[in-house]
């Protein structure tokens, strides 16, 4: 009698928690479904179709889409360039922001001027940060520009070359995320037990020390993770390079989403502009799953 | 039990809220067929501006129809790809504008775009405006909008002072406006204003080389696949712009300055630049910034092209700046008929003119110009014909490659060959469709 009852409680209990969480989540998964999934298998439907973006008139091409975009040398390019972004993002925020994050743990609050104003570019909006530097890169007046005059140098066109505009770029996008980096190992410091500094530094470790002995492998996960998140980031990249460049001058950076844009709303080509947002989807699924994996195991071995 | 009682009224005020949000957002949708007509434009800024609301105040004041236009204004960038997103979406604008050529005929294509010959010819707008501007409109010889604003052509804006100072004529072909450039840049001032980063303005001097040196025929041939971009035209136009670009005739850097941040007419407000190749539009532009300065300014037609017999008087550009298209049927549609017909009426050319815009109509003469004005207007009325801007006329993927190729012209990133080549190779992937 006793046992019967407790296990009833059990079951109901369990049951209420389920209905519970089912309530709970309804709201969340009903506007996932409704803005993420539906819109992701929509493009997939549209993606096999030969359609203008505005007409009924939609004819099912099969493959052909695809097909075409396996071979599209301006696809490759465009995702080129994303990979140069991330290469460089990655090489050049995670240590900048690192570094950051280090120096203010180390000094604590006396630094807190320098923890707000090193966060401001974070504030900011990408349209923004791209008008702003589309006036400070400028080749007449800009930046760059006066600085090298003032050294007895000429005028720098970095937006308008072909072969300089791609880093400009990025250099902008890394001015953009490293606060982004420095916040996030901040918080990671946090995480750690000042225990573990006073215990090294009663065992005599010197501060290069600790941080690249103790704390930088104590670190590792949240290194590795902000490694993903720049990965993913970069490559799906778009509104900075849509504002300061639009992809120009002529293809030269140009990347995926700048593409896919481009062929969707502006060539009327919103079957090949879907195909060219799934291939995007897909390649940054892969890359995203397979660094994770590689990183993994990387640690278990460690 | 009262967990299970308050999880399930969670749970059902959760749905509800959920439910909302979604009708929320399809909202829209459903509430299509009102009184209301929606009218999209692009006027954010003055004058153009007051000239929309004009008309609109005007209709809603005056009409017996039982409908009410309400404007929405978009900035002209995002403009066209905000149309696009609402026409997939179903939430198309009853009256939009566009600017003729490719995307008119995707718009009617798709069916957002009624034919209204019958109704244009039997209304008293008809013969007010232009015929050019008619033909701009229409479609497989149906007219499917309604012209409305200024005429726009290409052309050289010149600083007059300038000119004087240094001792230079208007010039009168290709290799006097060269000697003009050559002698600016001998005294340090840039010969052309660009701002290139926007494409379509670099755009205007492929067309008007392109133009002079082989007239209309070889774009013509080009467009419909009998011809080719490789024509001997194009090479010219190409090879042009690369002499003068490595000659120094365009400001440095002038992939990177941007048209819509206003850098191209910075230059000229300097002085730093004497001229200015674009649309007529400018005139009005350099007025309402500084009637001063407009003072200084003079214009000429794009200059013939050494030893071609090509005719000079054809003019590159569009009668009518925008051409506005009717997507509703029945009273609504002849509601919407009457509204855009109140652009045309008398006091809307006046205030046209006004804004020292030349209107597309045939009485454009009556009205009291400045010199430069007076000028285009007549390069317009002499014109034996008028070539629509080549990223308006060609369908809109051909026109995206146009403009990304006379990019690289102006970059020296490609050859000549190599762009009109490309160029080629997009009209003839959109002729095999």
């Amino acid at each position: 009698m006793e046992i019967t009852r407790r296990q009833t409680l059990r079951v109901q209990r369990q049951s209420q928690t389920w209905t519970a969480a089912a309530a709970f989540l309804a709201p969340v998964l009903i506007l996932l479904g409704v803005y993420i999934a539906y819109p992701i298998i929509s493009s997939f439907q549209i993606s096999l179709q030969k359609w203008n973006g505005i007409s009924a008139d939609r004819v099912f091409v099969g493959m052909a889409n695809w097909r075409q975009l396996a071979s599209d040398a301006g696809f490759w390019a465009a995702f080129k360039n994303n990979v140069t972004i991330m290469i460089l993002s990655i090489l050049v925020q995670l240590p900048i922001g690192l570094a950051l994050a280090t120096f203010l743990d180390f000094g604590g609050r006396r630094l807190n001027v320098f923890k707000v104003m090193w966060f401001v570019p974070l504030l900011m909006s990408s349209v923004a940060i791209g008008f702003l530097f589309r006036y400070a890169l400028a080749t007449n007046g800009g930046v760059v520009s006066t600085i090298s005059r003032l050294f007895g140098g000429r005028n720098v066109d970095l937006l308008g070359s072909p072969t300089k505009a791609l880093y400009a770029v990025i250099g902008v996008i890394c001015w953009q995320f490293v606060p982004f980096y420095m916040v996030y190992f901040m918080a990671a410091y946090t995480g750690m037990s000042f225990d573990i500094f006073e215990a090294a530094t009663i065992d005599g470790a010197t501060r290069g020390q600790y941080f690249w002995r103790i704390a930088l492998p104590l670190l590792a996960p949240s290194v590795k993770s902000a490694a993903i998140l720049s990965m993913v980031g970069s490559l799906k990249y778009f509104d900075l390079i849509y504002v300061m460049t639009g992809g120009g001058p002529g293809t030269s950076t140009e990347i995926m989403a700048t593409y896919m844009y481009r062929y969707s709303f502006k060539n009327f080509n919103m079957g090949y502009g879907s195909t060219v947002a799934c291939g995007m989807f897909i390649l940054i699924s892969v890359i995203a799953l397979a660094t994770m994996r590689l990183i993994n195991q990387g640690g278990d071995r460690a | 039990m009262s967990f299970k009682r308050f999880a399930l009224r969670a749970g059902a005020m959760g749905i509800a809220v959920a439910m909302l949000l979604v009708t929320a957002a399809f909202a829209p949708a459903i509430a299509g067929e009102s009184k209301e007509i929606v009218y999209w434009n692009i006027g954010t800024e003055s004058p153009d501006r007051e000239y929309y609301q004009y008309s609109v105040d005007q209709f809603n004041a005056n009409t017996q129809s039982g409908y009410t236009v309400s404007a929405v204004s978009i900035q002209n960038d995002t403009y066209k790809e905000k149309l696009i997103i609402a026409m997939s979406s179903g939430e198309a604008p009853n009256v939009y504008s566009s600017w003729s050529g490719g995307p008119m005929i995707e718009y009617i294509k798709a069916g957002f775009a009624q034919d209204i010959d019958d109704m244009v010819k039997a209304s008293p707008i008809y013969p007010k405006l232009m015929d050019a501007a008619w033909a701009q409109a229409a479609y497989n010889g149906r007219i499917h909008a309604v012209p409305i604003m200024n005429i726009s052509i290409s052309g050289v804006f010149y600083n007059k002072e300038m000119f004087e100072k240094y001792g230079i004529e208007i010039p009168a072909t290709v290799s006097e406006l060269e000697a003009a450039c050559d002698k600016l840049v001998e005294n340090g001032v840039i010969p052309f204003a660009l701002a290139n980063a926007s494409k379509w303005t670099g755009s205007m001097y492929f067309m008007s080389l392109a133009t002079r040196f082989g007239g209309l025929a070889p774009f013509q041939a080009a467009a419909d696949g009998s011809g080719s971009f490789e024509d001997a035209s194009y090479v010219y136009a190409g090879e042009k712009i690369q002499e003068w670009t490595r000659k120094g005739y365009f400001p440095e850097g002038v992939n990177s300055l941007s048209e819509d941040d206003g850098q191209a007419k910075q230059l000229m407000y300097q002085e730093a630049a004497a001229m200015l190749l674009c649309g007529s539009w400018y005139a009005g532009t350099f007025l309402a910034d500084s009637p001063e300065f407009y003072q200084k300014i003079g214009w000429f037609s794009f200059p013939a092209v050494d030893g071609s017999d090509a005719d000079t008087s054809i003019q590159i550009g569009t009668t009518g700046d925008q051409f506005l298209q009717l997507n509703c049927e029945g009273e609504k549609l002849e509601a919407a008929f009457e509204f855009v017909s109140y652009f045309s009426n008398d006091d809307s050319i006046a205030l046209l003119a006004s804004s020292n815009k030349i209107p597309a109509t045939k009485n454009a003469n009556t009205f009291e110009w400045d010199p430069v004005s007076q000028q285009i207007l007549d390069a317009c009325m002499n014109a034996s014909a008028t070539q629509l801007w080549y990223d308006q006329y060609l369908p809109p993927a051909v026109a995206e490659v146009h403009k990304d190729t006379s990019q690289e012209l102006f970059g020296l990133t490609m050859t000549p060959e190599e762009a009109n080549a490309k160029l080629q190779e997009a009209m003839q992937a959109y002729l095999n469709q």
